[in-house]
């Protein structure tokens, strides 16, 4: 039985008179491959958002790697080892795919400015290290040849990639996928899953966001799904994909149904 | 809107002028302001909207971000500013006493005097039509619409140009008003005093949070009133140090502003 | 002037160590060597030539260098510049007439405090974003001139005289009006600020700043310190200015506070736009234009100011990117040495 990286207890979030999270509680499994889904509006993406501090919960707790995340500040529980994409993507593009994910992994450097402006050895190494690094993951997930390139002028579908191999160069222990697929087509797809499935063997625990049935079911170990807020399956992607509930929440109840 | 306020800058160099040229009667006095008025509201209106034109709407076409309209607004206002200048010789500009500034009355401690007077109800009248024209009228929801999502504006088939013309002329009839009252009350003019204002006037948008016609009035009020009471405590010099402190002791605690707005939402 | 940019941008990237040594050498011995051009075409009517490259020349090129860390680099609006210039300046008046320390040993002094006022604005300021900065660092500046203004030991409005020019160094002497010797005091403290600009950016505190700069929240969430280092671009920013002010001080005997007006402030933020953010040669020459010109045209006397507002706002619609706007060399990279 593998420990949980990342548990979700009981976090509601409300927002004004919004409840966009109702007492949800999950959790993912090291090296897991987690599915969120739901319909729109059901709070995906505000999971993602307190996760990563963006938002303060109103009441449960999340513990990442045995420690509560409450009050951390956001470059710190990136730091601890969170990472995310975002749905709409937000590279630096006036800066190049490299330098995108090299600025990603400087939240482990113990060098900083000081070291870096007179040259500190520390400084040159770690500077050498990352850079190195960074080619590595973007040769990973298949960019590599973009290195050099500005973010803003790279392809669409480079674009998302180069956004996956960001997040990765903060070295996290979980990965937070956010629509990774968006605009992709089914070869383009095909291609992400076999990725992700990459990334899990390679070591990272991966929670994934996404709204193409299929691409989901098969590349993750477990979904929990969501409608309205609250959490309403929590298992195989072959149970839930059967559940009674879920299927109520994408298609809705049937009309004569009372 | 961000350069809204740096045209409102520039505006109040100008509009100074159209005051001076009227002469002071004895009677149909109303009839003398009223035309003033209207005529420094409508020139300074006028104007807002070329410079918007000239200076402004290519960079805006551009998407060129925030930094290259303020400059090129400071360019403007140095424009506007020295051309009055030339032609005022450097020299403050009397106004005609156009009235007798009668004293109307005492509010318990304090004299009432006519002049005062009108400025404060014709604000509040300006205010209320302002505010009716934002909220009711269909001008003022397509310009509260282009202000908060330009892009959905435009598929809306909103015409982004007119609307940015008509915001840009509206704040330069009010600029126009405002004008005309500092000239009635204090009487002289220079082209030197839209800078002060002008900063004046953003720093109450900032306090009463940008993007509130609301907040920007109570943002004037409450800066007018403090700069007051600061001056009156602590001496005329420490009037605009006081101000500051205090705004920043409001932004820290509301960093929107009064009223305001966030104008970057944390997204995610 | 885009060819320009790109083609010596080639030239450079291709050299190898030695050869940018070469050229850098070069190009530092042609702008050593300006104040023996005067008398040509260069001349300006009233002022000296000499005095022009000075102040304002000079000066705003180191003030623009170091306002561009803020605003080019970081993408933060400050509208106060001028006040880490002032408290230069005043440090070095106070102590220049007070204690016995020459202006070398004040230099430190002076960019301490410049620095430390930094950290003052910053920390509370940097919470803030947008207009709001601006205001508030537009605020700071005015407040610093006011403070200055009214305070008995500085000299209210009539500021401080007698300010001691510095000691000379291998027996050069730092007369009142030999112009030559600050310009090139200056222009090592230029020097100065451009490796420790270049340096810092190729680094981990650029990365920061490109980032804070182009989406702030999602460089948070991605592990930049942001604050950190928004505190950090306003302090190297302020050292810079501060060190700028101590200079002016020193040359100009005698400082009031009607020298560090919001003016100024404006003034520097046209240099950095005006030349093109974020790039360092855009703002240099930002800088030398818009503080030759106003002198070089004073021909035009009366309409001297009003010919300058009309440049700004042509060339801002002309080329809003700035003069040498900053793009990236990709082109030019061939191949980048790890250094």
């Amino acid at each position: 039985m593998s420990k949980s990286l990342i548990e979700l207890k009981n976090v509601s979030m409300k927002f004004g008179g919004v409840t966009a999270l109702s007492d949800v509680t999950f959790d993912v499994k090291e090296k897991e491959i987690l599915g969120l889904i739901g319909p729109n509006g059901a709070g995906k993406t505000t999971v993602f958002n307190v996760i990563t501090g963006v938002y303060q919960i109103t009441s449960g707790e999340i513990i990442f790697d045995g420690k509560s995340l409450a009050g951390v500040k956001r470059y710190k529980i990136t730091k601890r080892g969170v990472a995310r994409t975002f749905q709409n993507i937000r590279l630096w593009g006036d800066m190049t795919a490299l330098e995108n994910v090299m600025t990603a992994a400087d939240t482990h450097k113990k060098s900083g400015l000081v070291s870096g402006l007179f040259g500190f050895p520390i400084s040159r190494r770690e500077e050498k290290r990352d850079k190195a690094r960074a080619q590595e993951l973007l040769d990973f997930i298949g960019i590599g040849e973009y290195s050099d390139r500005l973010a803003k002028n790279l392809p669409y579908g480079v674009q998302r990639r180069l956004e996956i191999a960001r997040a990765m160069g903060a070295e996290p222990k979980l990965l937070l996928l956010d629509e990774p697929a968006a605009g992709f087509n089914p070869a383009e797809k095909v291609e992400l899953a076999a990725t992700i499935r990459k990334i899990r063997d390679a070591g990272y625990t991966v929670l994934l966001i996404e709204h193409d049935m299929s691409l989901v079911m098969k590349v993750s170990d477990r979904v929990v799904v969501l409608d309205f807020g609250q959490k309403i399956a929590d298992d195989s992607p072959r149970k839930v994909q059967d559940d009674k509930r879920v299927i109520e929440a994408y298609l809705g109840v049937p009309e004569d149904a009372s | 809107m961000v350069g809204t306020f740096a045209t409102i800058i520039i505006i109040r160099d100008v509009f100074k002028f159209t005051q001076v040229s009227e002469y002071a009667t004895g009677f149909r006095l109303w009839l003398i302001l009223g035309t003033a008025l209207v005529s420094a509201m409508l020139v300074s209106g006028i104007l807002s909207m070329l410079v918007e034109m000239v200076a402004y709407r290519r960079l805006r076409r551009m998407n060129s971000g925030v930094l290259a309209p303020l400059i090129s607004a400071i360019g403007v206002s140095m424009v506007l500013s020295e051309s009055v200048r030339i032609l005022t010789d450097s020299r403050p500009v009397a106004s005609p006493r156009a009235m007798e500034k009668k004293f109307l009355g005492q509010f318990f401690d304090a004299g009432i005097r006519i002049d005062n007077t009108i400025i404060v109800v014709s604000a509040l009248i300006l205010f209320a039509v302002l505010i009716t024209f934002v909220n009711k009228t269909r001008m003022g929801k397509a310009i509260r619409a282009v202000s908060m999502n330009p892009n959905a504006a435009r598929l809306m088939g909103i015409n982004i140009d007119g609307v940015i013309s008509a915001t840009f002329l509206v704040g330069g009839l009010m600029t126009g008003a405002a004008g005309f009252f500092y000239t009635l009350k204090y009487e002289n003019t220079s082209a030197f005093i839209g800078f002060e204002l002008g900063i004046a006037a953003f720093t109450a948008a900032i306090l009463g949070g940008i993007g509130n016609i609301k907040g920007a009035f109570y943002g004037g009020l409450a800066l007018g009133l403090l700069e007051t009471y600061a001056s009156f405590f602590l001496g005329t010099q420490w009037k605009a140090v006081t101000v500051f402190i205090v705004l920043v002791l409001i932004l820290y605690t509301r960093p929107n502003g009064l009223f305001g707005e966030a104008l970057t939402q944390t997204r995610a | 002037m885009i060819n320009l940019r790109d083609k010596g941008a080639e030239i450079w990237e291709n050299q190898g160590r030695v050869g940018r040594i070469v050229i850098a050498a070069c190009a530092i011995a042609i702008v050593a060597a300006l104040p023996f051009m005067g008398g040509t075409f260069l001349n300006t009517p009233i002022a000296d030539y000499e005095s022009v490259l000075v102040y304002p020349i000079a000066m705003f090129v180191l003030m623009a260098i170091g306002l561009n860390i803020v605003i080019g680099k970081s993408g933060l609006l400050d509208l106060g510049y001028v006040a880490f210039f002032a408290i230069g300046a005043y440090t070095m008046g106070l102590l220049g007439t007070k204690t016995g320390l020459n202006t070398w040993e004040i230099l430190p002094i002076g960019i301490a405090m410049a620095m430390f006022s930094g950290i003052i604005l910053g920390v509370p300021a940097l919470k803030l974003r947008g207009d709001y900065l601006a205001i508030i660092t537009l605020g700071f500046g005015e407040i610093v001139r006011i403070v200055a203004l009214n305070l008995g030991a500085l000299g209210r409005s009539e500021g401080i005289q007698g300010i001691p020019t510095p000691p000379g160094i291998f027996g050069i002497e730092y007369a009142f009006d030999s112009h030559r010797i600050y310009y090139w005091t200056l222009l090592i403290l230029i020097l100065l600020a451009i490796w420790m600009v270049r340096r810092l950016s190729a680094r981990r505190a650029g990365r920061a700043w490109e980032s804070i700069r182009q989406d702030e929240d999602a460089a948070e969430l991605l592990g930049v310190p942001t604050f950190k280092y928004k505190v950090w671009a306003f302090v190297l920013g302020a050292s810079v200015g501060g060190a700028a002010g101590v200079i002016y001080a020193s040359k100009t005997l005698f400082i009031a506070p009607d020298n560090f007006t919001l003016q100024i402030s404006i003034l520097i933020l046209a240099c950095v736009v005006f030349g093109g953010m974020g790039n360092i040669w855009g703002v240099i020459l930002g800088a030398v234009i818009l503080g030759y010109l106003p002198d070089r045209i004073r021909f035009l006397s009366e309409a001297r100011l009003l010919v300058f507002g009309l440049v700004l706002v042509i060339m801002m619609n002309l080329r809003p990117d700035g003069i040498l706007p900053r793009k990236k060399r990709e082109k030019a990279i061939v191949k980048k040495d790890a250094s």
